[in-house]
């Protein structure tokens, strides 16, 4: 499987290399909206006397920085392709190959993430140094963040395919998937950081999936929790994957099945 | 009896799919009620075929070829009837039956767009499992018997429709399949193309021994490969035997070429000795009942004597006698 990987690891990267300025504009993509709102943050603490909540100028910069790694690093957009790969028959040349079609959407998925972290770092340096981020970020909160932001990502893929996987009985994966985004810009931790929440709205976004990716590892990393709250907070991270891992399984078995009832 | 690579019985598909009528009303009842109607795509067909087999498979468009060749390459499930190729059962999809076979569909691409063809091969050498010197051996003769040398190296998207044809070919039968499906492998390529693909599945058929069940349009591409032809129309069987014996089966007529000397004057009555199809240049083409071609050929012969030039004998083209069984309603006949 190793080699199969490796294999689809240089075949994606050459395909990708000739589309090096859509690679740039997706990057930038995932910048520009927590800088937005990070601008927006920036201008209310300062009205407000420079602070809110527990969050300084300063700490909405470090969270917002780290909420566009975060955000580039578990992106997941399976959803459209596949709608795509299902209409036009795609799927079925690698239906009929001995292995599983997910395999070729983990290395594209990885693929692109490996070509926009180096140009994105560099942006969010240069956003760290113009807002002063402060990070509170420990050797322990680094530690922590490796395997949340693979839990994460993870996750974001797994649901991304779970949703994906409605193309085999309805052509408007696109009306789900943007059901899914909307639900994710309140609850996810995009529009202000999980603790600012108002208390019911926390609750309810401690208890869906959303957070799980973008809000949870972005405040690690930041090292805005404690390790201890870090661990718990991964221990849900484990179980929405659980959840998805599952749901998966059996929405793609039932998928393939009406796929290949209905003319694949 | 050898043991068939391809054994299939009862085999049935059918789709469930939604009607609606034109206009404003019926759309907007489709919104609430939606009208079903089942179509029987394969309606019970039940053939074999043996290793190293080149089956023509034959049919309008609809009669259910490619709905057979998806199920029996695992793509579709039935809906009754069982199948079996190479003793898999196709629609399980088992990794072990799916390195063994492959369907290629002439209209449907299955390599990466943006990479040369070389690096996809490189893919799917790992995707089956191909040994190193296997590989090179499977590329070496697929490059030499398509002539890819020039065309491996560039990205798929930069190649005509032919070349990409060639190299999905090669793609297709990399990891050296024991059954391959070919569905219309020669649609919308140029005839020295098409000619090429043809000799080269032969070729393949020849130093594999692959088990091939193809479909085409081109009647070219089955006389040139097929000995056997399987035809279905609207689902069902309708013949399966020798191609060489199908004419006689389903046409019963020869047609009869004489060629005059003085030319074919439309005041020359030949109308006692068949139904004249043509008559052009001194050329007039016969159509005769089977049974009495030798005697109408002896007549014509006899009274013509010196006017005559050549004569001969033949079936009708095969696209004529195709057309004859898929047009006549009552034809049901099977070998």
């Amino acid at each position: 499987m190793i080699r199969t990987y490796r294999a689809l690891l240089v075949a994606q990267l050459q395909a990708a290399s000739q589309y090096r300025v859509q690679v740039l504009l997706w990057m930038l993509f995932s910048v520009i909206r927590p800088v937005i709102f990070l601008a927006a943050w920036v201008a209310v603490a300062n009205a407000q006397g420079g602070q809110i909540g527990t969050y300084d100028v300063r700490d909405f910069a470090a969270y917002y920085i780290c909420l566009s790694l975060v955000s580039c690093l578990t992106a997941s957009w399976n959803a459209y392709e596949f709608e795509y790969e299902v209409r036009f028959g795609r799927l079925s040349p690698k239906l009929l190959r001995p292995l599983h079609p997910i395999h070729y959407a983990v290395v594209e998925n990885l693929v692109a993430k490996l070509t926009q972290i180096v140009p994105l770092s560099i942006v969010l340096v240069f956003i760290s140094i113009t807002f002063d981020a402060r990070f509170r970020t420990t050797p322990a909160h680094v530690l922590l963040f490796v395997p949340s932001v693979m839990l994460a990502a993870a996750l974001s893929f797994l649901s991304g395919w779970v949703l994906a996987t409605t193309a085999f009985w309805t052509t408007r994966v696109h009306s789900v998937s943007t059901f899914w985004d909307r639900a994710a810009f309140i609850f996810a931790g995009q529009i202000a950081p999980l603790a600012l929440l108002p208390g019911p709205l926390q609750a309810i976004s401690l208890a869906l999936p959303f957070g799980y990716v973008l809000g949870v590892p972005a405040e690690i990393l930041r090292g805005g929790v404690s390790p201890s709250t870090a661990l718990l907070l991964m221990a849900g991270q484990a179980i929405w994957l659980a959840i998805f891992f599952v749901a998966f399984q059996r929405v793609w078995r039932a998928g393939v099945r009406q796929y290949s009832g209905v003319g694949a | 009896m050898t043991e068939a690579v391809v054994d299939v019985r009862e085999l049935r598909k059918t789709f469930r799919v939604t009607e609606r009528e034109e206009g404003l009303a019926a759309t907007l009842r489709s919104f609430v009620k939606r009208r079903r109607k089942d179509v029987n795509a394969v309606a019970g067909i039940t053939f074999r075929i043996d290793p190293g087999e080149i089956v023509g498979f034959l049919g309008p468009n609809g009669a259910g070829k490619t709905t057979t060749l998806k199920m029996l390459s695992g793509l579709l499930y039935p809906s009754a009837g069982d199948a079996k190729v190479l003793g898999y059962v196709p629609w399980r999809r088992e990794n072990a039956y799916l390195g063994l076979m492959t369907l290629l569909m002439g209209n449907r691409t299955q390599l990466v767009w943006d990479i040369p063809a070389a690096d996809s091969f490189r893919v799917l050498q790992e995707i089956y499992r191909i040994p190193e010197d296997r590989f090179r051996a499977a590329v070496n003769e697929l490059t030499e018997l398509l002539e890819l040398q020039e065309l491996v190296h560039k990205p798929v998207r930069n190649l005509s429709l032919g070349e990409r044809m060639k190299v999905e070919f090669a793609a297709g039968l990399i990891h050296s399949p024991s059954v391959a499906f070919l569905d219309e492998p020669t649609i919308g390529l140029d005839i020295s193309m098409q000619v090429r693909i043809r000799r080269f599945v032969a070729e393949y058929n020849r130093r594999t021994g692959a088990t091939i069940l193809l479909t085409s349009h081109y009647m070219d591409d089955v006389v040139a490969l097929c000995k056997r032809v399987i035809v279905i129309h609207r689902g069902r069987l309708l013949y399966d035997g020798p191609l060489a014996d199908l004419a006689e089966r389903m046409a019963p007529y020869k047609i009869i070429t004489a060629t005059l000397h003085d030319g074919a004057a439309p005041s020359t009555d030949l109308d006692s000795y068949g139904t004249v199809v043509s008559r052009d240049e001194g050329r007039v083409m016969l159509r005769v009942d089977r049974q009495v071609a030798p005697e109408r050929t002896a007549r014509l012969v006899n009274d013509l004597g010196d006017r005559l030039a050549d004569i001969s004998v033949e079936d009708p083209p095969i696209e004529e006698v195709i057309d004859r069984v898929f047009t006549s309603e009552q034809a049901t006949v099977s070998a």
